[in-house]
């Protein structure tokens, strides 16, 4: 149909009428330093007639009637209009700094804006900030730059996944925002942020165009395009750097875990583990072992430019980072190619097309879990030599060795993408254009695990008796078809329309093949592939699935503000979704904004203090569909049947996921009210905003029902339904301020803070969701119930130690957690005062969202240096340290030294004991407020005088170096406050999260 | 002339727009996905043989009623690394249980899994007809019965809803049937699985007429209906194919499905589980649960450390018993003879229930839960010992009851009972205790013949004679179900 199109728009001839014309020329320059100006457009008034500056500044526009009027217009400036004279054939224009530089474009969706007419809560973040900010991942330009964006990295490890919630986290299944690159659909997690232009942050109720994919917020990217009328330009930027962990932990050295050992044998009554502990020193020291610096490098390189018809843009890059834990066997490289051509085929026809490929490659070890690498350098003793294994069984069943676990580690993943767009605009008449796009994403990725026999002793869940090789690959596909027409139009000089209409269609289809290869020659990683193993096995050795998700859109928004001072807009949007039943997957959703920008009122206008000030609002309905997997109310048979006859593994036909016919979309309704203002001849910028989303109909995947519908069988698993509603709401606050301290001195200075509060505000069929893990075979710790935060902790509330028997005695009995108290143990609090310590004392002891995020960015620039420092704190987060084994032999966190031995001694840190306690019931004691402060990223930057560089032919060569992740000011004991799984509901629980790296870096950016 | 060029031009890519709205609706349509759903399947025999191995394969859940089963009872301790390892099983061994246990949940939804897999082929049971589908009904239908009966026990009176399926919203309409009611099911379950099946399987693992005879003849012991139970009993032990067979390896790999197994839930050890899932490994997984902890030795695996027999469990045989040491391992004694070291766990008694200890293998991972070890469900010997407590209280015929003890008496290398009466009553319950014990069943034998207050610890009678149904199922029936007296 889109080639169709094209065709019949190609056929339509094009007609023009001679009339009594001339032409007009003349230079364009900058009205403050003279220079000309090439790019700058040209336009008679109400006609299609246009031209643009050539490389001088020079134009010359034919068809000119004497009265016409000639509109100058260059980004960044402010418009000129002249009325052309009879004979006038030279008009020489200067053009005035746009000083309020309120024009700058905001993409939001199907469409752009001036920055000064947005009316809903909309962030951007500009490619200066991405350069200044040297993320290796896109998402992390986004942390502390944007308000009300929280960024939350899963690990530190090399190419690990990063999180993002934008004004909180609303949904229990899925809260990353809907992301679109040029248009289409695509994601955060591949693109090279040296390909990025612009990145638009959608948060309330503009981004319903989106409908029934807007409720999480969207992020619209758009790509780096050459410029009109510029010359071919080359940058190349690189950086090396070195990495190492932010953070160690203080761990007890091997004498003073011999110590702690005897002292917790004596306790029980036990003989002494170390009869001589002055024999220990200090021991292995675990961390230091399993750290390296290690070693990143990037770079990049681009040829950009433009003549008058046609725009490019190229770019490569390349980057290698290896991880900062077993570096030889965890890393990430990622290379991309990319290109952007801009056509205008004619006056009516402009063609752009573009297309990324991106590779990726990445190694991982076993991170954040039971028996992880971190896990195990933390709770195995430093008695142990580095190649010592757990032959005696003394450390229970997980915890092994972490260096062999390293050592024994073998994967390998890789990911091709081709992702782009072509898109065809056709202007038939000049306040009316047509856009015609298509974009697309291939993917395809395959993995590979290799396990050896191992034995790491005795009962070790990791030992294998037998190699095996687990191979993947996985096809992604996805288009995103849109047509749409858009109106922009002003009538009497007052009434500004602008009406958009259109559909787009998106497709996402993929599938997925699993298999796994036994007995792998000479057992090693060299011979790991299922073509080379030979072994068979009774069970299925392979699986698969496959998808197809359709979704069909219609949308129209119009867009009307009067003297561009009131402003109202209204979106709706009509979405059909295969997620959902036929009779259950139509969907409308509309919304509306308004603003009044009270500067351009006669009060207002010639004030020296305020230089623009908006007041806006937004509603609007949107909607999420992406929680879960497609198709949850057909009922599939995909369930497990897998029985011994004969001896013999069979494999036979069950029930799947109980299916629910009546499910359907999450959806939001969303409030914003905010207010723009800059003060003092625009040097102080400030935005603030008040939110409010109630997300209704959540769907809630694995909700627990009854188990008479036979959920709990093999392979099944419990429906999704549409039970429960969330409330968040907040401020959100940013302000710049810039100074000119002298000819080459200025600086700015950006601050911005988010509160936000959070609460399920019902749920339906069940009392809560539980979520999370705590500890071994103990209940979870995570809860999603009404009246809390969403995933809030659910445990005991502590009352320091008892300090004597009296103390024990006087207090409700604490036996039913285990054990019967003893001085030296954590004291519960009877929250329902009914005389005893049970499971009905349990309450909320934290949640791990934060209650505010704020970023504040600092901007120097002395002459031909540059300085930049970013700093981000996330506020009010909890975070369950999990990460300690409850298991007697184990080592511990340095806080134990200050443990209880005897009253008065600690009212923090419990008694050791190997025999039974209560104090490893899920407590505040393992809940710490993980509040941080971090300096995210620090760069000194000096540029190389223009005159000198001149010589030899370089535009501009600047050299850097830069520290990110410099140091991180918080009182939460483990490795990294800023981590999480980023699941809604058992997020914040640390095994010990992989910190992410403290890098140094160094680095130059040339152009040519 | 240019107006309407303008107009001809703007309103193509319109009708463009109008035109694709209209023919689109399709798209959503045909999209490309796998067809087959429950509501279209059944259409040949293979179909329901697949189906089949579906309700099958919930059998292998079923280990948590047995190793829980056991942990309730006073033959054995709770166990494991501490006193918050599986708190559920912890309070079950106190006596302390609540509706809130996450394993006696497990113990609800699979084997409510189960009934519900056996009703989907029950559902469409007519729907394609082929040589030989009594038979695979038949079987159904013993799982239906045997999931149903172990529900029973467990909770008493349950919801049921015939030959079909249940669906969202059942459980705040259908009640909780009475347990004569429950029963009722499941001996008509039973009586059709004994028409339709031979006493020899099509493949070893699959139900038989003498699986769902002795279970026949359990519900009706359980009901103290003597004379069916002895009846159909008594029959099966006259014209059933089982005998006994050495002790020495009844509980090795070698016993498995031998002439003393009249149904033994089938494992292997040959693929993978994690904990996310226990229901789904293809292992026994109260194997590994009670295997001696961090163990390094000879014979046996490593394993938890859960469900520990006491010392008087041990000592209430009789020395020269041979089944002492072959139920009960004395891990001191061992590891004095062996050389074997271990690490002691929570409630370390000195014994480990050795029946069911996981032997060396090479099980794959995790190896502490794909042990490989069949659980023998109905023995031979309980067949003879079930007979004669029927024969002996229902006082249809002592001497025949005596015979059938001293069968059993007999393989252990003990004398034989001359007892009658009330007697012999205790004589039967006594070696029931000692021939069954860690294959829990001593709990609800307990239970069905009243002595459990007298033999658990914190026992209460009036109340945990049942466990609680769980708290939420109460809090999903919206008032439909009433919680078991006194939790």
């Amino acid at each position: 149909m889109n080639k169709t199109l094209v065709l019949i728009l190609f056929c339509i001839g094009t007609f023009s009428l001679q009339a009594q014309t001339f032409s007009v020329s003349g230079t364009i320059v900058e009205a403050e330093s003279g220079i000309p100006l090439p790019g700058v457009n040209i336009i008679v008034k109400n006609t299609s007639n246009g031209v643009v500056t050539d490389f001088d500044g020079n134009y010359t526009i034919d068809n000119v009637s004497a009265g016409d009027v000639l509109v100058y217009s260059y980004l960044g400036f402010l418009s000129q209009e002249i009325t052309v004279e009879e004979g006038q054939e030279m008009i020489d224009i200067s053009l005035q700094n746009d000083q309020e530089a309120l024009d700058e474009v905001v993409v939001i969706g199907y469409g752009t804006q001036q920055r000064k007419d947005v009316t809903g809560a909309v962030s951007l973040v500009s490619n200066e900030t991405i350069e200044e900010l040297n993320p290796i991942k896109i998402e992390q330009a986004l942390q502390g730059t944007a308000a009300g964006v929280n960024v939350t990295p899963s690990s530190g490890a090399p190419g690990a996944g990063i999180n993002i919630n934008i004004r909180g986290i609303a949904s229990n299944s899925e809260n990353g925002p809907l992301v679109l690159i040029d248009g289409y659909q695509g994601d955060l997690n591949t693109i090279n942020p040296n390909d990025i232009e612009s990145i638009s942050i959608l948060k309330d109720a503009q981004a319903a165009i989106y409908g029934i994919a807007g409720a999480n917020g969207v992020v619209l990217i758009t790509t780096k395009s050459g410029k009109k009328n510029s010359a071919p330009t080359i940058q190349y930027d690189t950086y090396v750097g070195m990495q190492e962990t932010s953070r160690k932990l203080p761990l007890l050295n091997a004498t003073e875990y011999g110590l702690l050992l005897n002292e917790s044998y004596a306790n029980n009554g036990e003989e002494l583990p170390f009869s001589d502990v002055s024999e220990l020193g200090k021991g292995t020291d675990f961390q230091e072992e399993v750290f390296d610096t290690s070693p990143i490098i990037n770079h990049n390189l681009t040829l950009s430019g433009g003549s008058e018809k046609v725009t490019y843009s190229f770019g490569v890059s390349h980057l290698d980072q290896e991880g900062i834990i077993g570096a030889e066997k965890s890393d990430f490289q990622r290379s991309t190619a990319r290109f952007n051509v801009g056509v205008d085929i004619s006056d009516e026809f402009k063609f752009t097309a573009n297309s990324i490929y991106t590779s990726l490659n990445r190694r991982s070890i076993n991170e954040n879990g039971l028996g992880s690498v971190l896990f195990n350098a933390l709770n195995i003793p430093p008695t142990f030599n580095r190649d010592q294994e757990d032959l005696d069984g003394r450390l229970g069943n997980e915890i092994i060795n972490p260096l062999s676990q390293v050592e024994n580690t073998f994967n390998d993943y890789n990911l091709n993408k081709f992702n782009g767009s072509f898109s065809l605009e056709y202007t038939p008449i000049e306040p009316l254009t047509f856009t015609s796009r298509i974009g697309y994403n291939l993917t395809n990725s395959k993995g590979k695990d290799f396990s050896p026999i191992i034995d790491y002793g005795p009962g070790k869940v990791f030992n294998n008796v037998r190699s095996t090789v687990n191979q993947n690959r996985i096809n992604d596909n996805s288009y995103t078809y849109d047509l749409f027409g858009t109106y922009d139009n002003t009538f009497n000089d007052i009434h500004h329309i602008t009406g958009t209409a259109g559909m787009t269609v998106i497709r996402n289809w993929g599938d997925g093949l699993y298999a796994t290869g036994y007995d792998v020659p000479n057992n090693s990683w060299e011979f790991a592939d299922i073509s080379l193993t030979t072994g068979t096995n009774d069970g299925l050795n392979n699986s698969a699935y496959k998808y197809d998700i359709r979704k069909l859109s219609f949308f129209g928004r119009l867009q009307y503000d009067f003297k561009g001072k009131y402003f109202f807009s209204t979106m709706y949007r009509r979405d059909q979704t295969t997620r959902f039943s036929p009779q259950n997957r139509l969907g409308f959703f509309p919304s509306f904004t308004g603003g009044w920008i009270l500067s351009e009122e006669n009060f207002l206008e010639d004030s020296n203090v305020v230089s623009f000030l908006k007041l806006r609002g937004s509603f609007g309905i949107l909607g999420n569909d992406e929680a879960g997997g497609a198709e949850f109310y057909r009922s599939l048979l995909d369930g497990e049947a897998t029985y011994v006859l004969g001896g013999s593994l069979v494999n036979g036909t069950a029930l799947g996921r109980i299916p629910n016919r009546n499910s359907g979309w999450e959806q939001a309704e969303k409030t914003n009210i905010g207010i723009d203002l800059r003060l003092l001849n625009n040097k102080i910028d400030i935005s603030a905003d008040v939110f409010r989303e109630d997300r209704k109909d959540l769907l809630v995947a694995g909700i627990p029902v009854s188990g008479i519908f036979g959920g709990g069988a093999p392979g099944s698993g419990a429906p999704t339904i549409n039970a429960g509603t969330t409330r968040n709401e907040g401020v959100e606050f940013a302000i710049k301020y810039k100074q000119n301290l002298g000819e080459d001195i200025n600086f700015n200075i950006g601050y911005n803070a988010t509160f936000l509060n959070n609460e399920v505000t019902e749920v339906n069929g069940t009392e809560f969701i539980p979520g999370g893990q705590f500890g071994v075979g103990q209940p979870q710790p995570a809860r999603f119930q009404e009246g809390f935060p969403v995933g809030y902790f659910y445990g005991y509330k502590t009352d320091g130690i008892f300090q004597t028997q009296e103390e024990v005695d006087a207090h409700p009995s604490q036996e039913s957690l285990g054990a019967t108290a003893a001085p030296g143990d954590i004291r519960y609090v009877d929250i329902n005062n009914d005389g005893v310590i049970n499971t009905d004392d349990r309450t909320n002891i934290g949640d791990p969202i934060p209650d505010a995020t704020m970023g504040l960015n600092l901007n120097f620039n002395i002459k031909n240096f540059d300085f930049t420092a970013y700093t981000y704190a996330s506020l009010g987060n909890d975070m369950v340290r999990n990460y300690e084994r409850n298991q007697p032999n184990v080592n511990r966190h340095a806080y134990y030294l200050n443990r209880w031995t005897g009253p008065g001694t600690s009212n923090e840190v419990p008694r050791v004991t190997t025999g039974a306690t209560s104090n490893v019931a899920f407590s505040d004691f393992y809940v710490e407020d993980a509040s941080y402060v971090r300096i995210q990223n620090i760069q000194l930057g000096y540029s190389l005088p223009e005159t000198f560089l001149e010589q030899v032919g370089i535009n501009r060569l600047r050299i850097y170096a830069s520290v990110q992740n410099l140091y991180t000011f918080t009182d939460y004991k483990g490795f990294d406050p800023s981590a999480s799984t980023g699941e809604a509901i058992g997020g914040g629980i640390d095994y010990g999260f992989y910190p992410v790296p403290r890098i140094f870096l160094a680095g130059l950016n040339l152009n040519f | 002339m240019k107006r309407y060029n303008n107009i001809l031009k703007t309103m193509l890519p319109v009708l463009l727009l109008g035109f694709s709205f209209s023919c689109s609706e399709n798209y959503l349509e045909e999209t490309e996905e796998y067809n087959i759903d429950s509501e279209n399947y059944f259409n040949s025999e293979e179909d329901y043989y697949n189906a089949l191995i579906g309700v099958y394969d919930v059998l292998q859940s079923t280990y948590v009623n047995v190793l829980l089963g056991e942990i309730a009872s006073d033959n054995t301790l709770s166990g494991g690394e501490s006193a918050n390892d599986v708190i559920g099983f912890q309070q079950v061994d106190e006596m302390t249980h609540t509706p809130v246990n996450d394993n006696l949940d497990d113990v609800w939804d699979w084997n409510f899994a189960g009934v519900q897999r056996a009703n989907y082929m029950l559902e469409f049971q007519d729907k394609t007809e082929f040589e030989g589908r009594e038979t695979i009904i038949a079987e159904v239908r013993f799982l239906r019965a045997y999931f149903t009966f172990e529900l029973l026990k467990w909770f008493g009176p349950i919801p049921l809803k015939g030959d079909e399926r249940f669906a969202l919203g059942d459980e705040t309409s259908i009640p909780r049937a009475s347990e004569e009611e429950v029963y009722a099911q499941i001996e008509s379950d039973l009586q059709f699985a004994i028409d339709n099946l031979d006493y020899t399987a099509p493949e070893i693992g699959r139900a038989t007429k003498g699986a769902a005879m002795a279970l026949l003849g359990k519900t009706h012991l359980y009901q103290e209906e003597f004379d069916e139970s002895a009846n159909v009993l008594t029959e099966l032990i006259n014209n059933g194919p089982y005998a006994l067979a050495d002790f020495e390896t009844l509980f090795e790999q070698e016993g498995e499905n031998n002439e003393e197994s009249v149904f033994e839930v089938q494992y292997t050890g040959e693929e993978g589980a994690g904990f996310g899932c226990l229901q789904c490994s293809e292992g026994n997984v109260a194997v590994g649960f009670q295997g001696i902890r961090n163990y390094s030795g000879p014979v046996f695996e490593s394993g938890f450390s859960f469900n520990l027999p006491t010392r008087e469990t041990y000592d209430m045989f009789s020395e020269d018993d041979i089944r002492r040491d072959l139920s009960v391992l004395d891990i001191e004694a061992w590891a004095a003879e062996t050389g074997a070291t271990y690490a002691e766990g929570y409630k370390h008694t000195g014994y480990f229930n050795r029946k069911y200890l996981p032997r060396e293998n090479d099980n794959v991972g995790d190896a502490n839960l794909t042990q490989p070890n069949n659980y023998r469900a109905i023995r031979y010997a309980d067949v003879l010992l079930m007979a004669a407590e029927a024969l002996n209280r229902g006082g249809i015929d002592d001497s025949q009851a005596r015979n059938y003890l001293n069968e059993v008496r007999e393989r252990a290398d003990l004398d034989e009972v001359d007892a009658s009466g009330n007697a012999l009553t205790e004589a039967i319950y006594d070696e029931r205790r000692k021939e069954l014990v860690g294959e829990g069943h001593r709990f609800f034998d307990l239970i069905r013949t009243g002595r459990a207050a007298n033999n658990i610890d914190g026992f209460t009678t009036g109340k945990n004679e049942l466990f609680p149904i769980p708290l939420e199922e109460i809090e999903f029936s919206q008032g439909n179900w009433e919680q078991n007296p006194g939790y």
